[in-house]
C-alpha cells in the first residue's frame, strides 16, 4: 500500500497558533519541532513520501535549527500559493502511483495511530476521510484516495474547511493538543515530561529525570531540579535554579543567579542576571506570563535578549572588524607605527607609600 | 490614624525606559528629599518598563526611606507587573489594587479583601495627569 503526506504549516489567519512571527508549530518541544515530531510519527507508519509545504516568512526560518530543513522535503510558498502548491504536490503524487494521501495541517498536534485510520477509511469504502477529537472538532487531518484528485483540488482550495462529498469521520480519543497559544505549547512539555504525551527529550538523560542536549554547559553552582530539559548548547550561569518541569530549548543562554521555574524559554532567548522567570514561555523577545494571560514585548536585553545564530554572530564580528580597522590603521601611522612603551616604576619605598596611599601603577609614553 | 503630611500621586508615563527614568527622576528629585513624603505611584499607564525604569523605581525607594517617608505602587499594569515579578522587586513595594486604596493605605491599614472598596472617608488629596499634587 503506498501511502504518502502532504503536511501543510499554516497557521490561522486570526493570529492564533503563532508566537511573534513564529508558527508554534516550528518551535521546539524538548529538543524538536513539532513539526518534525509529526513527521516522525508519519515516517513510524511508514508512510513512503512526506512532503512540508509551509508560508513561513524567512525572519522565522532564521531561528530554525539546519536539521529542520536537513530532514524534511520542504517546500517554502507564500501564503496566497499555498493551497495551490498543496494540489500540485497531491496530483503529482497521484500520477506517481500513491493510492493514499494524508493531508495534515500542523497547527494541532496529535498522535493519531495512522494504521488504525487508513483501516478505517478502507473499511469505510469512503472518498475522503476526516480526523476530529473526542469532542468532534476537526483536527485538520485527512485521508484523500489518491484517484479522487477534484475532491482533494475542492477540499485544498476550501482550505481544508470544506469537502464536495460527505467525509467519513474518524474519532479520535488519543492526545492532541491544539496549539493555538503559549500556555499550550507550555502544556505540551509539560505533558511529555508527565507521560501523557509520547514526545521523548531530544538528549541524553544526565539524571533521572534531567535531559541535556549536545553541547550544553552548566557551570558549577547552578541548580537544576527534575524534571527538566536543557537543550542543545545551552549555557546556564553560576547559582541559577532551573525548576518544575523547566524547558530550555537550544542555545538559550540563562545568565548567573536567575530562576526560571515552571517555563519554556524559546530557542536563542537571553535571560539576564538575577530574575525571576515564572510560569512563562519566553523568546523572541516576548514574555507571556501564562497565570496573567499578558504578552509583553521587551526591548532591553539586560531582562530577555536574544542570541543571534552563529552565522550572524560571524558576520556582525567581519562587519565591527572592517568598521574598526581604518580608524585603527590611521592612529597606527599618527604615531610612526610604534607600540607605546612601557617604562618600569622603580619599587616604592614602604616610606613613599604610606604618603601616597596608594600603590605605583605602570604608565605608557608617548 | 490619620496623617496630615503631604501626599503626592504620580502617574508614570507609558515608556519608562533609561530616557524617561531620567527625567521622571529629576522631576521627582525635591519631592523625594522633601521631609517624610507620602508618594503613591500610579503604574495603570506603563505599557513599556525595562531595567532602568526598575532602577529608577528602586532609587525612589530609596530616597524616601533616608527621608522616613513611604512609597507605595497602585494600578500596576499587566505589562508592568510582570516586570516587576520578573526582577523581584515586587516584594519590595506595597502594591494596591487601586490609587484609592494606596491612598487610604497612608491613615488606615488596608486588608487584601478589603480593598478596592469605595472610599468611605472624603479624600482631600486630588489624582493628577501629569504634575504631582498635594494634599493637606
Amino acid at each position: 500500500m503506498d501511502v504518502r503526506a502532504i503536511v501543510l504549516v499554516a497557521p490561522r489567519p486570526d493570529g492564533a497558533e503563532r508566537l511573534g512571527d513564529m508558527p508554534i508549530a516550528l518551535l521546539d518541544v524538548l529538543g524538536r519541532s513539532v513539526l518534525q515530531r509529526v513527521v516522525d510519527r508519519m515516517r513510524g507508519f511508514a508512510i513512503s513520501a512526506i512532503t512540508v509545504l509551509g508560508d513561513v516568512e524567512a525572519t522565522a526560518l532564521r531561528v530554525l535549527p539546519q536539521a529542520l530543513e536537513d530532514d524534511l522535503r520542504w517546500v517554502r510558498v507564500p501564503g496566497a500559493d499555498l493551497w495551490w502548491a498543496a494540489q500540485q504536490v497531491f496530483a503529482n503524487y497521484a500520477q506517481s502511483g500513491a493510492e493514499f494521501v494524508v493531508v495534515t495541517r500542523v497547527g494541532p498536534y496529535s498522535e493519531i495511530d495512522y494504521d488504525a485510520l487508513l483501516q478505517s477509511h478502507l473499511e469505510g469504502n469512503s472518498r475522503i476521510t476526516a480526523v476530529s477529537d473526542a469532542g468532534g472538532q476537526s483536527l485538520d487531518t485527512f485521508v484523500v484516495s489518491a484517484a479522487r484528485r477534484d475532491d482533494a483540488d475542492f477540499l485544498l482550495q476550501h482550505q481544508l474547511r470544506q469537502s464536495r462529498v460527505p467525509c467519513l469521520p474518524y474519532r479520535f480519543t488519543g492526545y492532541g493538543n491544539r496549539l493555538a497559544t503559549a500556555a499550550d505549547l507550555r502544556q505540551l512539555a509539560v505533558d511529555s515530561f508527565d507521560g501523557c504525551a509520547r514526545i521523548v527529550p531530544a538528549g541524553e538523560q544526565i539524571r533521572p529525570g534531567i535531559w541535556a542536549g549536545a553541547g550544553a554547559r552548566i557551570q558549577r553552582g547552578a541548580r537544576i531540579l527534575a524534571p527538566a530539559f536543557i537543550g542543545a548548547r545551552v549555557q546556564i550561569g553560576a547559582a541559577a535554579v532551573i525548576t518544575r518541569g523547566s524547558v530550555l530549548e537550544h542555545h538559550v543562554r540563562v545568565n548567573c543567579g536567575t530562576v526560571v521555574e515552571d517555563s519554556t524559554l524559546l530557542p536563542y532567548t537571553s535571560v539576564g542576571a538575577g530574575l525571576d522567570v515564572a510560569h512563562a514561555v519566553v523568546g523572541f523577545r516576548r514574555f507571556t506570563s501564562l497565570p496573567r494571560r499578558t504578552e509583553i514585548e521587551i526591548f532591553d536585553s539586560k531582562l530577555v535578549g536574544y542570541v543571534l545564530p552563529a552565522r550572524l554572530r560571524a558576520l556582525g564580528c567581519a562587519v565591527s572588524l572592517f568598521a574598526r580597522l581604518p580608524s585603527k590603521l590611521t592612529r597606527g601611522w599618527g604615531r610612526n607605527g610604534a607600540a607605546p612603551e612601557l617604562s618600569p616604576v622603580p619599587p616604592a619605598s614602604s616610606e613613599a607609600l604610606s604618603k601616597s596611599g596608594s600603590l605605583p601603577v605602570a604608565t605608557g609614553r608617548d | 490614624m490619620q496623617s496630615n503630611r503631604p501626599m503626592v500621586i504620580k502617574r508614570l508615563p507609558e515608556q519608562l525606559n533609561q530616557r524617561s527614568a531620567r527625567s521622571f527622576w529629576q522631576e521627582m528629585r525635591p519631592i523625594l528629599q522633601s521631609d517624610r513624603p507620602q508618594i503613591v505611584f500610579d503604574l495603570s499607564e506603563v505599557k513599556r518598563l525595562d531595567a532602568a525604569g526598575v532602577e529608577m523605581l528602586l532609587q525612589c525607594v530609596v530616597e524616601v526611606v533616608k527621608q522616613d517617608g513611604d512609597l507605595k505602587l497602585a494600578a500596576v499594569s499587566p505589562a508592568a507587573a510582570v516586570i516587576l515579578e520578573m526582577t523581584r522587586s515586587d516584594r519590595l513595594f506595597e502594591i494596591y489594587e487601586s490609587v484609592s486604596d494606596a491612598r487610604r493605605s497612608f491613615s488606615h491599614y488596608v486588608p487584601a479583601s478589603a480593598r478596592s472598596l469605595p472610599v468611605s472617608a472624603p479624600v482631600v488629596a486630588a489624582e493628577s495627569e501629569d504634575k504631582p499634587e498635594q494634599a493637606a
